[in-house]
């Protein structure tokens, strides 16, 4: 049996790195980076299967960067250790350029499995991390309606997480991260679970919301087109042992429409590509 | 209530009141004699005569002290453990093999070691009473801690919250319905053992009214107190259910 | 087995060993003749077990409990299967169970002791209905929960409605049955002592009784023992046979689980 991890690995940041994003001082400065991670599970008995190998990766403030790959290639564990939920076996992780230690409200994550806390209502998730960084009840419970607002939630404040659907729930889920305004989202395929239209249309609320907040973004998936669609950036990784295959750039204007990019060449050629690079990847371990 | 609500109750309700028909006919028929088996009227009607009778009430609320006290110390101590030995591995070494060892003790057989180590008084009833309903709890709150999603807590430490403060934001809540689930299983084991410990010794209390007419074959007398810890039981499951509906309203039906 | 895995299976062994030098330790404080020493106690087993008539009692026990707990089988896994898959019955048993369940079965002792004497039949009666209650309630929520699309599929390859209650719904809800009568087990044994105890006729439960009117209480602290003994062993052998049967089902933690 499972024994609830509480030291998900070292304390939390007593004092997090702040939260607010410096906008506008060094648009290209490093907000993550990676350094020779490499990252070890013991398997049964003696056997240990390399999850990551040796990853090196910067990812500046304000990108939007995905990580694709076939599944067992570590994209998630990777995303877990800028997290803080998971220490590197290897190498060191580092935010702002402070090594990570642990979870901290500067990086912000939204899970596929929604993860909310069924016994609070949808106004009580949202506010819940507002509540635990001292905001005063009348003012969270103020920001946490203008944020559910935001989401397209409004009205539903007093509703339970059991009550809503897929799509309403991650919405309260992304609400819930982005009120204590995290610098970094950590996005792990949040848009898995749901239906191929709510998908589309959460995609372009994320959108939306980051081209106001110009967070940076790191967000797992397995959907190619998802990938291109929404990122400046797509990190291809390979499996046996995780490592990353190509770092691929995207270079599409901005504000995207999906109805125009769909017609686009350049967009279909992204995903051709990329999708041929995943495949190459895939026959050497089949 | 729909058409299919009403058919459910009125099939629930046939057996019972078969039941009561037969136990009825029994006697009218001539198959029992009312000395063995009295007639299901007169004991309801001194159930009904007796709650005005100082001595009954009295009894009533002996075992009620003692379920409760039982009951009480039980959650708590079965609770703080439960969480304890989910949380850290150190704990769990140690509770584990005890728990495997001492839950499938029939705890009533400590009965006369707690007669001569705490006396013939509320103490020794109280304390088998929490001995027999502490493991369910214990089990089910451990089970229920060990099962918490790990990115709730994940998501909880993103937030801000302090590794100390995990416990009792995150764990304990989602593991709420599991801990309810063992306190109604510690409850009824409550109920039961009550009774017992009152028959085997005691001065007051229902087990000890039962015992008290099987002397003089007041067989009337004999059914008014396991109708009267029936009732109990059925009151305090129906208050447990109605705070469980309450503490799981954001849960999802299981 | 490494010697992480030998120190595991031997925990329980070394949580005996360690409450029995508690026990030790703290009667050795109180110092009363009523609290003897574990040391005492377990030094009064032999003389019990080695007694022809205290064993035949404690035989005599085992063996009601054994006939008690077969009946109770055989006749609540059929009904708890049923409740669970037909509406209308469980509709029927459910209140019912529901004002029984609080009961203490042990309790009607007195009551069935008066209509069919202090034999056997009222100490196998009493112990059914106390295992009977918790095996109907394990069968009709491990029958209640099973796929409906596994009956589909049974449907589409011709079997009858009595072939998939045996073949489909059975076995797909044995492991909530086991658990059940898991439960059912140590139940048995705590019926069958108390039972004893109020009835004061024979058996495990009236040794332990008896001693303590007589005021022997190595012998009272022994019978604990023998009786806490039995029930361990009883669960441990019970649960390597539920390990066997549901080998396929999710695996469970080793620690027990409900009891009731």
């Amino acid at each position: 049996m499972q024994v609830v991890s509480l030291r998900s690995d070292a304390h939390t940041d007593a004092e997090p790195v702040s939260g607010r994003k410096s906008s506008g001082v060094d648009s290209a400065a490093a907000m993550i980076e990676i350094d020779h991670v490499s990252q070890r599970f013991q398997t049964s008995g003696k056997q240990s299967h390399l999850a990551l190998s040796d990853i090196n990766l910067t990812i500046e403030d304000g990108a939007f960067v995905s990580i694709l790959g076939p599944s067992g290639c570590g994209k998630s564990t990777l995303l877990y250790i800028v997290g803080g939920f998971v220490q590197p076996t290897d190498g060191v992780a580092k935010v702002k350029g402070k090594a990570i230690t642990g979870p901290g409200p500067d990086r912000g994550p939204v899970f596929q499995e929604f993860a909310l806390f069924p016994w609070k209502n949808v106004l009580g998730n949202v506010m819940y991390g507002l509540r635990q960084q001292g905001v005063k009840r009348a003012e969270a419970e103020a920001r946490g309606r203008k944020l559910l607002e935001m989401v397209g939630l409004k009205g539903y404040e007093n509703f339970y997480p059991k009550e809503l659907s897929g799509g309403m729930k991650q919405r309260v889920a992304i609400a819930r991260t982005l009120a204590y305004d995290p610098a970094v989202l950590l996005m792990d395929e949040p848009f898995g679970a749901l239906d191929a239209h709510t998908r589309t249309r959460l995609q372009n609320d994320l959108l939306d919301i980051w081209d106001r907040q110009r967070k940076t973004v790191l967000f797992v998936t397995h959907s190619v087109e998802e990938a291109v669609y929404l990122s400046d950036k797509v990190i291809v990784m390979s499996r046996s042992p995780g490592s990353i295959k190509q770092i691929v750039d995207i270079d599409l204007p901005r504000p995207r429409k999906r109805a125009d990019l769909l017609l686009d060449a350049r967009f279909q050629k992204y995903i051709v590509d990329i999708e041929k690079m995943i495949d190459d990847g895939g026959k050497d371990h089949l | 209530m729909t058409q299919t609500r009403i058919n459910s109750v009125l099939l629930g309700i046939t057996p019972i009141v078969l039941f009561i028909a037969l136990w009825q006919s029994l006697i009218s028929f001539g198959f029992a004699p009312t000395s063995l088996l009295p007639p299901p009227g007169a004991v309801f009607g001194k159930l009904a005569k007796d709650f005005f009778n100082g001595d009954f009430l009295h009894d009533i609320a002996a075992t009620l002290i003692r379920l409760f006290a039982g009951f009480g110390i039980a959650v708590v101590v079965g609770v703080f453990i439960g969480l304890a030995a989910a949380v850290s591995p150190a704990i769990n070494a140690v509770v584990k093999p005890l728990v495997r060892v001492l839950a499938p003790i029939p705890k009533i057989a400590l009965y006369p070691a707690l007669l001569l180590i705490l006396g013939f008084d509320h103490a020794s009833k109280i304390t088998l009473v929490t001995a027999d309903a502490l493991f369910p709890i214990l089990l089910s709150t451990y089970y229920g801690a060990s099962m918490v999603e790990q990115k709730l807590i994940w998501s909880a430490m993103a937030a801000g919250t302090p590794r100390w403060q995990i416990l009792f934001k995150v764990v304990l809540p989602a593991a709420m319905p599991s801990i309810l689930t063992g306190c109604r299983i510690g409850l009824v084991i409550s109920c039961i053992v009550v009774f017992l410990a009152e028959m085997i010794t005691s001065t007051d209390g229902l087990g000890h009214m039962l015992v008290q007419a099987a002397r003089t074959f007041q067989t009337v007398d004999m059914f008014v107190p396991l109708i009267m810890i029936s009732m109990l039981g059925l009151i305090l499951n129906s208050l447990l259910h109605w705070l469980r509906s309450y503490l799981l309203r954001g849960f999802p039906e299981v | 087995m490494t010697v992480r895995g030998v120190l595991k299976t031997l925990s329980p062994l070394f949580a005996c060993i360690g409450l029995l030098c508690v026990w030790q330790i703290a009667s050795l404080r109180l110092d009363t003749e009523s609290s003897p020493t574990a040391l005492e106690a377990i030094k009064a087993i032999p003389s019990i077990l080695g007694d022809k008539g205290s064993l035949l009692n404690i035989l005599d026990s085992i063996r009601r409990m054994a006939i008690g707990l077969v009946l109770a089988v055989m006749f609540a896994i059929p009904l708890g299967l049923l409740m669970g898959r037909i509406k209308a019955v469980a509709a029927f048993f459910n209140p019912l169970m529901m004002i029984i369940y609080p009961v203490p079965k042990a309790a009607l002792m007195p009551i069935i002791m008066l209509w069919m004497g202090v034999g056997d039949v009222s100490k196998i009666l009493v112990i059914f209905l106390g295992v009977s209650l918790p095996i109907i309630y394990h069968a009709f929520q491990g029958s209640k929960a099973v796929e409906e699309k596994m009956l589909w599929s049974g449907a589409a390859m011709g079997m009858s409605a009595p072939m998939r209650m045996l073949r489909i719904v059975l076995p797909a809800a044995l492991p909530e049955i086991l658990t059940g009568c898991r439960t059912g087990l140590v139940l048995a044994l705590i019926t069958m002592i108390t039972s004893e105890m109020i009835a004061r006729q024979s058996g495990a439960g009236n040794i332990l009784f008896n001693s303590l009117d007589m005021a022997q209480y190595d012998t009272v602290f022994a019978m604990i023992l023998i009786i806490g003994a039995m029930g361990i062993v009883f669960d441990a052998a019970f649960e390597k046979l539920r390990l066997s049967l549901v080998r396929w089902s999710q695996p469970r933690d080793d620690m027990p689980l409900s009891f009731t």
